[in-house]
């Protein structure tokens, strides 16, 4: 039985959709290297400091995120607190705003007029390297709990129990037990938020004041002075991390994956260590809401921080400079993107997962090498590739942007789902007369309509936040909401671009919403258990 | 009953994967009727061999013939054949009558009475109380009396089993090893059936072939297997347990 001529097709529609949208582009910004005046910006006085900077600021703020990550599902898979679903979704709040947002909830409460800075009398002020640190933890420990719990939650219980008849003590156990169980999401974890890190410009540029790291650097290069040979070599610096996380997390392959018998977890009560819990998980909680809630309130008032009265005004001022003209391109270009990233991305796991063969093999690779590059070189190549032709500076560019930049994840996702749903479905079908396509659009869309969905929110809640791979690439016209917020700042309407940051999520939050809905419906009628 | 022309020949068998040869040439017949059995180790090419009969899998060299007529080429739907995998292969987001309707869907003359054949072989299993049930709520065996109803549904004149009791409980397998049984001797449907427990080949078997490194070592009824082992290979294969699973097989037989 040859593999039908629709799937070779398909297959070679999505190589050559990576090759025009990826490769070709990071090529010619590769290319670009080879002009000897482009390595001068390695000899400038900036370099280096931003370049020490970006990695020690990473470094730290990797640490911090895994600890607290490692705490927080500790105690949501230890304790008998109450709320672990709420809490849960607390946690992952920060997702839903531009890490820009995050940077300006901070300033506001840490900032030389901060509402804490104000209260307390404080002398010192956040900007800096550790201000950096601190949102850097805010924006990427989500992240980090994401891969953590995950793996926490699903963990057999048996040989805990074998070590409790051993009678080998709790603290051993955790380190003999639990951590070596937890070592592959560890380091996936442990590079996911390095690379978030280094590579984001949105927390430096808000709360960085003179500590300048290397996507501010490349920033200001490319945006402030035009320099775009200048940001290319800062990009290509800035591939190197992104590239040895790859690596390192491609060779780490298999995020522990479950074994059939598992043990679930008897929580034994303990009211002590329960209380421990909600102080941590509180302690945690206060930290994400406090910068959010406060740019929920300084959306709300008429000059911050001189004059705190309410008032709605914002609203109208925002809207009055466009405000509401980038919230719709916002949400054009994360429909345009969730509804064909989805498509592509679940074909791509239909094919790498369910037909097989060498090319196959090749496509995931291609697929999840896009984990690698990050958005704002990736926006950066754009520009060189696609300057002057027909897609330069319309929304189609940034939609195509957003696809390749936030692709893995959901491909991933459909990898994985489409792998677990029994293999022979296809033979059964192919000896009943239903083609691969009515399998697929009969048994293996139905039973995987949960997946679909969360990959529709992963692009769309993405593309709602993102400022890294667009920056480069929107004009005044197309520009998507997030990046505005770095314009109202400029000229010193703070309480309008507080107001953005909420719009974002709101906006974040209204359609997560929506998808938990449309989901739990679609398991219901399909009659799959819930936690399919 | 002279045998003229066997249900299903092979001959000259090869397949190789990524250049590492998995069958090397194997020959066999299957008579009307008949039950018979595969065993070898793990790897020695028997699911190959059934993803060749049934046309899943196209091979290097090589025919099938049923009937005597070359189907080497034919689609898998195009063999009057029905395959039933180890881990059921159900489409649960249907129910238990979904499932098999869904067989017949694609039947242009059946199509229209699917419904009642459904019905009518999914009580022959026993499974009228559960016809309704989405299919996370059965349990293992039922579910695979599910994925025998699918096949049965098709009306093929050969059904192949890939390892289907497997993953079952030991009481499940003996009542679905007599179910089988039942439904062979009821339709006279010819039945190829791939199994790594012993017993059970030599409980349902008519014959038995022993695989080893995509060869066969021999083919013969279990009486035969047993007394005169065709070389060290088979006689090794066999022997293991052998008295266990006699007496065990003699206690079957009785019940
Ligand atoms: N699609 C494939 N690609 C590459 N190698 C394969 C493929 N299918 C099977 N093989 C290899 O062919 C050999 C025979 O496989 P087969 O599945 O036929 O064995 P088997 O006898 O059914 O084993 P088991 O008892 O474990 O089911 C094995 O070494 C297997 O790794
Ligand atoms: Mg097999």
């Amino acid at each position: 039985m040859g593999i039908s001529k629709g799937i070779s097709l398909t297959r070679i529609a999505l190589v050559l959709f990576f090759l025009v949208a990826a490769v070709l582009p990071l090529c010619g910004l590769l290319a670009s290297l080879l002009d000897p005046a482009a390595w001068e910006v390695f000899s400038s006085p900036q370099f280096l400091p931003a370049c020490l900077n970006s990695v020690s600021i990473a470094l730290i703020a990797m640490l911090l995120s895994l600890s607290i990550a490692l705490l927080v599902s500790w105690v949501f898979c230890r304790t008998n607190i109450r709320g672990k679903g709420a809490f849960a979704v607390l946690m992952t709040l920060p997702m839903l705003i531009p890490s820009l947002g995050l940077g300006m909830g901070l300033v506001f409460l840490l900032g030389s007029n901060g509402i804490i800075t104000n209260l307390l009398g404080l002398d010192v002020s956040i900007y800096g390297f550790w201000g950096i640190v601190i949102g850097a933890v805010l924006y990427s420990f989500p992240s980090a709990f994401l891969l953590v719990y995950d793996v926490l939650k699903n963990e057999d219980a048996s040989p805990y129990e074998a070590a409790d008849v051993l009678g080998i003590p709790k603290l051993s156990q955790f380190a003999g037990i639990t951590l070596p169980y937890l070592r592959k999401p560890l380091i996936s974890a442990a590079f996911a938020t390095f690379t978030l890190v280094v590579t984001d410009y949105g927390v430096p540029l808000m709360v960085g004041g003179k500590t300048i790291t290397l996507p501010v650097l490349m920033y200001q290069e490319v945006i402030g002075l035009l320099n775009f040979d200048t940001g290319a070599s800062i990009g290509f610096v800035l591939l190197l991390p992104a590239v040895v996380a790859f690596l390192v997390d491609v060779l780490n392959q298999d995020r522990g994956r479950l074994g059939f018998v598992r043990k679930a977890r008897v929580i034994r009560e303990d009211r002590r260590r329960d209380f421990a819990g909600y102080v941590a998980v509180g302690a945690v909680s206060v930290a994400i809401l406090l910068p959010i809630c406060v740019f929920v309130l300084v959306s709300f008032v008429v000059k911050y921080p001189l004059d705190l009265s309410f008032t709605l005004g914002n609203i109208g001022r925002s809207m009055n400079l466009n405000a509401g003209a980038y919230w719709l391109n916002s949400l054009a270009i994360a429909l345009a993107v969730s509804l064909i990233g989805t498509s592509l991305a679940y074909l791509a796991g239909y094919i790498t997962a369910r037909v097989g063969g060498k090319s196959a093999r090749v496509l995931h690779l291609a697929c999840i090498t896009t984990l690698a590059i990050p958005g704002i070189v990736l926006g950066l190549s754009y520009v060189f590739a696609f300057k002057g032709s027909f897609l330069y500076g319309t929304l189609g560019i940034l939609v195509l942007v957003n696809i390749v930049h936030f692709f893995a994840s959901p491909y991933l996702l459909a990898y994985n789902a489409l792998g677990k749903v029994n293999l022979n479905l296809e033979a059964v079908g192919a000896t009943i007369g239903a083609s691969r396509w009515r399998i697929l659009k009969d048994v293996l869309v139905p039973q995987t309509a949960g997946t679909i969905l969360e990959m529709f929110s992963f692009f769309f809640v993405n593309c709602m936040v993102t400022i890294s791979a667009v920056a480069f690439l929107a004009t005044t016209l197309d520009m998507p909401l997030a990046l505005l917020i770095t314009d109202f700042d400029a000229q010193r309407l703070t309480e309008c671009a507080a107001f953005v940051s909420l719009l974002v999520l709101l906006t974040n939050i209204v359609f997560k919403a929506l998808f938990a809905g449309v989901k739990r419906l679609l398991m219901r009628r399909a009659g799959l258990p819930a936690s399919a | 009953m002279t045998t003229l022309t066997p249900k299903l020949s092979v001959r000259g068998l090869k397949k190789n994967f990524d250049g590492k040869g998995v069958l090397h040439g194997i020959d066999f017949d299957v008579l009307d009727g008949e039950f018979l059995s595969i065993l070898g180790p793990s790897g020695c090419g028997k699911t190959t061999t059934l993803r060749i009969l049934i046309g899943l899998l196209e091979p290097d060299a090589g025919t099938v013939l049923l009937d005597g007529v070359d189907v080497t080429d034919a689609a898998p739907d195009q063999r009057s054949m029905g395959i039933v995998f180890q881990n059921y292969a159900l489409f649960e987001n249907m129910t238990v009558r979904g499932n098999v309707e869904y067989a017949l869907k694609f039947d242009k003359e059946r199509k229209d009475r699917r419904r009642e054949i459904a019905e009518k072989a999914l009580a022959q299993l026993g499974l009228s109380a559960q016809i309704d049930k989405p299919i996370h709520e059965l349990s293992g065996g039922q579910q695979q009396r599910v994925s025998i109803a699918r096949t049965l549904v098709l009306e093929p004149e050969i059904i192949l089993f890939d390892e289907p009791m497997s993953a079952l409980d030991v009481e499940t397998r003996l009542s679905m090893r007599a179910e089988l049984k039942d439904i062979q001797e009821r339709l006279g449907t010819t039945m190829i059936y791939i199994t790594h427990d012993q017993e059970e080949a030599f409980a349902l078997s008519d014959r038995i072939m022993v695989m080893g490194g995509g060869e066969i070592h021999q083919l013969d009824t279990p009486e035969q297997i047993i007394a005169h082992p065709a070389d060290e290979y088979v006689a090794d294969f066999v022997n293991k347990n052998l008295r266990i699973k006699m007496d065990s097989l003699a206690r079957f037989m009785d019940r």
